[in-house]
C-alpha cells in the first residue's frame, strides 16, 4: 500500500521519462493504475496472512495490468506471491527469496528481455536483497539496501540502453519500481505514506468497467464476484447456463469466483449466487438498450449514406476531381455465422467507425495515451459471441496486456501484435472469411509490415534525438514509431515525414485526421500531399484521434 | 446433328466464339431506363461500360420470358438436335434456371427431344469455360448422358475468384450475399470474392487493385494442380494485368472471357476474375 501511494505521488515525474517527446507511453500512469487495481483487492480485507494478501495483490495486478510496464509489474507481484506461498508471516530472508522469484517471472514475461529496463532494476534489487538478508538485516535494513541498489540500477540504465542516453532520461519503468520500493522502505521505517484524497476518488471514475462497445446484444450483462467455501466452478457454470445464462464465464478458485454472463433474468442468477456465498462488485448492464441505441445510430448513418451515394471517397491517380472527404456510409453488420471474432483497441470516433465497418466484434477504448488494462481486454473478449478471438492491440504498449488475456479466458486467443492503428486496419483487411483461425492469425500478422505509419503530433518537451533538435511545442513526425523530423510548420513536417516514409514507392496513402483538425483543413492537406505525390492515390478519413493531428499510412 | 449445348448470356462467351464452338446462347436483358438491350447482341462490353459510367440512370437486368427459351430450344430441335444440355447462371443469383426448366419441359413434352437443364451454381466463365469444352465433345458425338455427367464433374471442379473495383454495383443490384459484411467499409477497398456453391462469398479485402490481383493469383496457385485456366475481364487492361499474374504460376493457354453487360451491371467497371479448372 505504501509503495503504491508513494508511486502515485511521483506518477507525473515518471511520466516525464519518455524517450520520445510524444504524448503517450505514460509509464507512471500505467504502473499506478496497475497498483491501484492490485491494492483495491486488499483495501478492505481483514486478512492478515501474508501469502493471502500477496496472492490477492498479484491477482488484482494481473487483471488491472496496463501497458508493458504494468504487465511486468504484475509479474513481479505474482513472483512475490509465489515466493511467499503458505507463509502467514515472513522475515527478511523470505522476502529476499521471493524477490528472486519476482525477478525470474519478470524476465519470463518478456519475449526478448532487454537490459537497461525495469528488468535490470528488479534483478539487481533482488540480488541486493539476497546479500542484505545474508548479512542478517531486518526488513527495514533490507529494504534500505534494495532501494540503494534499485537507484543505482536506474542510474545506469542510460549506459545499457542507448536510446535512453540519447534522450537524456533514465528508464521510466525502472524508476517506477524503485519508487514503489522507496514507499515500502519508508513504511518499514515507520514513516507515513498515504494516498491523497483526490487520488482515491479518481479510482472510481477512471477504472470503470463496461466501457466496451459491443454490437448486437440481448438482455442484461451480469458480472459479480462470489466469495464462499468449496465453490465448484464447473457446477456453477453449468447451473447458470441452465438458468438461461449465455456466454457464461466462471473463473477463479474454491473461495473466490468471478461470474460473467448474459441473461434475460438477472434476478434469478443473483439469487442463485446469494445462495452460494456473498456477492461483491455486482454490475448489471442493460444490453438491449445499448443495442437499440446502436441500431438507431446506424440507421441515421445509413440515411446519410443514401444521400451521399455516388460521391467517390477516393481520389485516383487519374481521378482528377481533387481530394474528397470520405462520407460515412452504412455501418457493416456481420452475419452471426462466423466462428472467429476480432477485438480492437482504438481511440477516436472515426477510428471506432473504421474498425466497426471492418467487422470487429468489440472495440476497447484506448491507445496512445490511455492503455487499456488486461481486464478491459478480457471483458471485451468474453463479450464476443465466438469461442475464438483475435486481438488487435494497435499500440506497442498494449501488446503485452493483450497477451495476458490468453491465460485468463477459456476462449482461444490470438494476439496479432499490431503496433499502430493503420497496422490494425491492414491486419483486418487480410482477414480471410474462408480460412480457419490459425491461418487467419498467420496471414494477419504477415500483413503488418506491409503498411507504414506516419504520425504527426506536437512535442511535449525539448529533446535532441538521432540528430534531430526538437523544441517543446514543435510539430514532430514519426515513421513506424521512430522520430524522423521536427519543425514549426505543420505542412512542411507532414510532407517531410511522408518523404522519409518513401511514400513515392507505395500505391495508396490514407490520411486519418485527428479530433482537432477540421475536414476542410484535412482536405487542404490532402491537396498538398497530392501535389507532392501525384502518382499515389490519397484517401482522407476522419480518425478523430486525440493529440495526433494526422496518422497517415502508406501501403 | 448431335446433342447441343445451350447457355444463357451470363456465360460470357463472345457470340462469334459461341458460333464457332457450337454453343447456343440465350441473351438476358439489360435495361437503361426505358431502353432495353439484349446482352451481347444489341450491346457489347465496351459500349456498355461507357454507358454504365456515364449514364445517370442505373441499369437493371432481367431474365427473358419462358417463351424466348422455348423459341431457342425449338430452333435447335428444328435444326436436328437429338438432345439438349442447357447450363445456367446460379439459381441463387437469377431466376434464369427455373424459367429455362419450365420452357424445357414444354418443349420436351411437345417434341420428345430430351433436354437436361443444369444449375451451374456459378457465373460467367465459371460455366462458360465448361460449356465450350462440352460443345467440342458434343460435336465429337458424346451422348446427352455422357455430357451431363461430364458437365457435373467440370462444374464441381471450377473455382472462380474475382476482384472488384468497388462493391457499389453489387450492392445496388442486391446480389451482395454474404459479402454484405463488407458494406459500409469506411475505406475504399478492392474486394476479393469467390463464387462457390452458387453463392457470392467474401474472401479478402485489399487496398489496391494490383495487390488484389496478385492475391487472387496466390489464391488460385494454391488450389493445387490445374487442368485449365481462363480469365474474365471488364476491359483489356484488367485482362493484361490478370494474365501477368497468372503467368507466374501457369504456363498453359489462358482463354479470355469479356465480362458482359448483364454480369457487368452487378460487378461494375474494372472487375476481373481468374477461373480455374482444378484436376480435383
Amino acid at each position: 500500500m505504501a509503495g503504491h501511494a508513494w508511486l502515485e505521488q511521483h506518477r507525473d515525474a515518471i511520466n516525464a521519462l519518455n524517450v520520445f517527446p510524444v504524448p503517450d507511453g505514460d509509464t507512471g500512469t500505467n504502473m499506478s493504475l496497475t497498483m491501484r487495481a492490485a491494492t483495491k483487492e486488499i483495501a478492505d480485507a481483514s486478512e492478515t496472512s501474508a501469502y493471502v494478501i500477496a496472492e490477492r495483490l498479484a491477482r488484482g495486478a494481473l487483471m488491472g495490468a496496463r501497458g508493458n510496464s504494468g504487465v511486468i509489474l504484475s509479474q513481479i507481484l505474482r513472483g512475490l506471491s509465489q515466493g511467499l506461498d503458505q507463509k502467514t508471516t515472513f522475515a527478511a530472508t523470505d522476502f529476499a527469496a521471493a524477490l528472486q522469484d519476482a525477478a525470474k517471472l519478470a524476465y519470463r514475461a518478456v519475449i526478448k528481455p532487454v537490459e537497461g529496463t525495469i528488468l535490470t532494476v528488479i534483478r539487481e534489487s533482488a540480488e541486493a536483497a539476497q546479500q542484505s538478508a545474508g548479512n542478517g538485516s531486518d526488513m527495514a535494513g533490507l529494504l534500505g539496501d534494495v532501494v540503494t541498489a534499485a537507484r543505482a540500477a536506474v542510474a545506469k540504465t542510460p549506459d545499457l540502453l542507448p536510446t535512453l542516453k540519447q534522450a537524456g532520461v533514465v528508464d521510466a519503468g525502472g524508476q517506477g519500481l524503485t519508487t514503489i520500493f522507496e514507499g515500502m522502505w519508508r513504511y518499514a521505517r515507520g514513516e507515513s505514506v498515504q494516498l491523497s484524497h483526490s487520488e482515491q476518488a479518481a479510482d472510481h471514475s477512471e477504472i470503470r468497467r463496461g466501457n466496451v462497445e459491443i454490437e448486437e446484444e440481448f438482455g442484461y450483462e451480469v458480472v459479480f464476484l462470489l466469495h464462499g467455501e468449496n465453490l465448484d466452478v464447473e457446477q456453477i457454470r453449468d447451473t447458470i447456463t441452465a438458468m438461461g445464462g449465455v456466454s457464461t464465464v466462471v473463473a477463479g478458485d474454491a473461495r473466490l469466483l468471478k461470474v460473467h454472463t448474459h441473461t434475460l433474468t438477472p434476478g434469478k442468477i443473483l439469487d442463485y449466487g446469494v445462495g452460494l456465498g456473498s456477492l461483491q462488485d455486482i454490475n448489471i448492464e442493460n444490453l438491449q438498450e445499448q443495442s437499440l441505441r446502436y441500431e438507431a445510430e446506424s440507421k441515421r448513418e445509413r440515411g446519410i449514406a443514401a444521400s451521399a451515394n455516388g460521391q467517390g471517397a477516393t481520389v485516383g491517380a487519374h481521378g482528377g476531381a481533387g481530394a474528397a472527404v470520405a462520407t460515412p456510409p452504412a455501418v457493416g453488420m456481420l452475419t452471426r455465422e462466423r466462428e472467429i471474432d476480432t477485438v480492437a483497441v482504438a481511440a477516436g470516433d472515426g477510428w471506432v467507425k473504421v474498425f466497426e465497418s471492418l467487422g470487429v466484434a468489440a472495440i476497447v477504448p484506448g491507445g496512445q495515451t490511455m492503455n487499456p488494462s488486461t481486464q478491459d481486454l478480457l471483458h471485451a473478449v468474453e463479450a464476443c459471441p465466438s469461442p475464438k478471438v483475435i486481438l488487435l492491440p494497435n499500440n506497442g504498449n498494449v501488446v503485452m496486456s493483450a497477451r495476458q488475456v490468453a491465460d485468463l479466458t477459456q476462449k482461444e486467443i490470438c494476439v496479432v501484435p499490431s503496433d499502430s492503428l493503420p497496422q490494425g486496419v491492414a491486419a483486418l483487411l487480410a482477414f480471410n472469411y474462408e480460412a480457419d483461425f490459425a491461418t487467419n492469425c498467420k496471414e494477419m500478422e504477415a500483413a503488418l509490415p506491409r503498411v507504414h505509419t506516419a504520425e504527426i503530433t506536437r512535442a511535449v518537451r525539448a529533446v535532441q534525438l538521432d540528430g534531430i533538435d526538437v523544441n517543446e511545442g514543435d510539430v514532430i513526425g514519426l515513421v513506424d514509431g521512430r522520430l524522423v523530423t521536427a519543425g514549426t510548420d505543420l505542412n512542411n513536417v507532414v510532407l517531410d515525414t511522408l518523404r522519409r516514409m518513401q511514400t513515392e514507392q507505395h500505391e495508396i496513402i490514407t490520411m486519418y485526421y485527428g479530433a482537432d483538425v477540421s475536414p476542410e483543413t484535412a482536405n487542404e492537406m490532402a491537396q498538398r500531399i497530392k501535389e507532392a505525390f501525384p502518382e499515389q492515390e490519397i484517401e482522407v478519413v476522419e480518425g478523430g484521434q486525440p493529440y495526433y493531428a494526422y496518422i497517415i499510412s502508406a501501403e | 446433328m448431335a446433342v447441343c449445348i445451350l447457355v444463357d448470356s451470363t456465360a460470357d462467351i463472345p457470340l462469334d466464339r459461341a458460333r464457332e464452338t457450337g454453343v447456343a446462347v440465350v441473351p438476358l436483358t439489360v435495361h437503361f431506363g426505358d431502353e432495353t438491350f439484349r446482352d451481347g447482341v444489341d450491346l457489347d462490353g465496351p459500349a456498355f461500360y461507357r454507358r454504365l459510367t456515364s449514364s445517370p440512370v442505373v441499369p437493371t437486368t432481367s431474365t427473358p420470358p419462358p417463351g424466348l427459351f422455348e423459341q431457342h430450344f425449338r430452333q435447335l430441335v428444328t435444326d436436328g438436335a437429338t438432345g439438349i444440355l442447357a447450363m445456367h447462371i446460379s439459381s441463387s443469383l437469377s431466376a434464369t434456371f427455373s424459367v429455362s426448366t419450365k420452357a424445357a419441359e414444354a418443349v420436351t413434352a411437345d417434341t420428345g427431344v430430351p433436354i437436361e437443364v443444369l444449375d451451374s451454381r456459378t457465373v460467367s466463365a465459371g460455366f462458360g469455360m465448361p460449356a465450350e469444352i462440352l460443345a467440342r465433345e458434343a460435336r465429337a458425338g458424346a451422348s446427352l448422358a455422357q455430357l451431363k455427367a461430364h458437365a457435373e464433374s467440370l462444374l464441381a471442379r471450377v473455382r472462380l475468384l474475382a476482384v472488384l473495383d468497388t462493391l457499389e454495383y453489387l450492392q445496388r443490384g442486391g446480389r451482395i450475399g454474404r459479402a454484405q459484411a463488407w458494406l459500409g467499409t469506411f475505406l475504399s477497398i478492392k474486394p476479393i470474392l469467390e463464387v462457390r456453391d452458387g453463392q457470392l462469398l467474401p474472401v479478402e479485402r485489399v487496398r489496391t487493385r494490383s495487390k488484389a490481383q496478385e492475391r487472387v493469383g496466390q489464391l488460385v496457385s494454391g488450389l493445387g494442380p490445374l487442368e485449365a485456366l481462363c480469365l474474365v475481364q471488364s476491359d483489356d487492361s484488367v485482362g493484361d494485368q490478370l494474365e501477368t499474374v497468372a503467368h507466374t504460376f501457369w504456363s498453359g493457354p489462358i482463354e479470355r472471357f469479356p465480362l458482359g453487360p448483364v454480369v457487368g451491371t452487378h460487378a461494375g467497371p474494372g472487375a476481373g476474375a481468374l477461373v480455374a479448372l482444378t484436376q480435383g
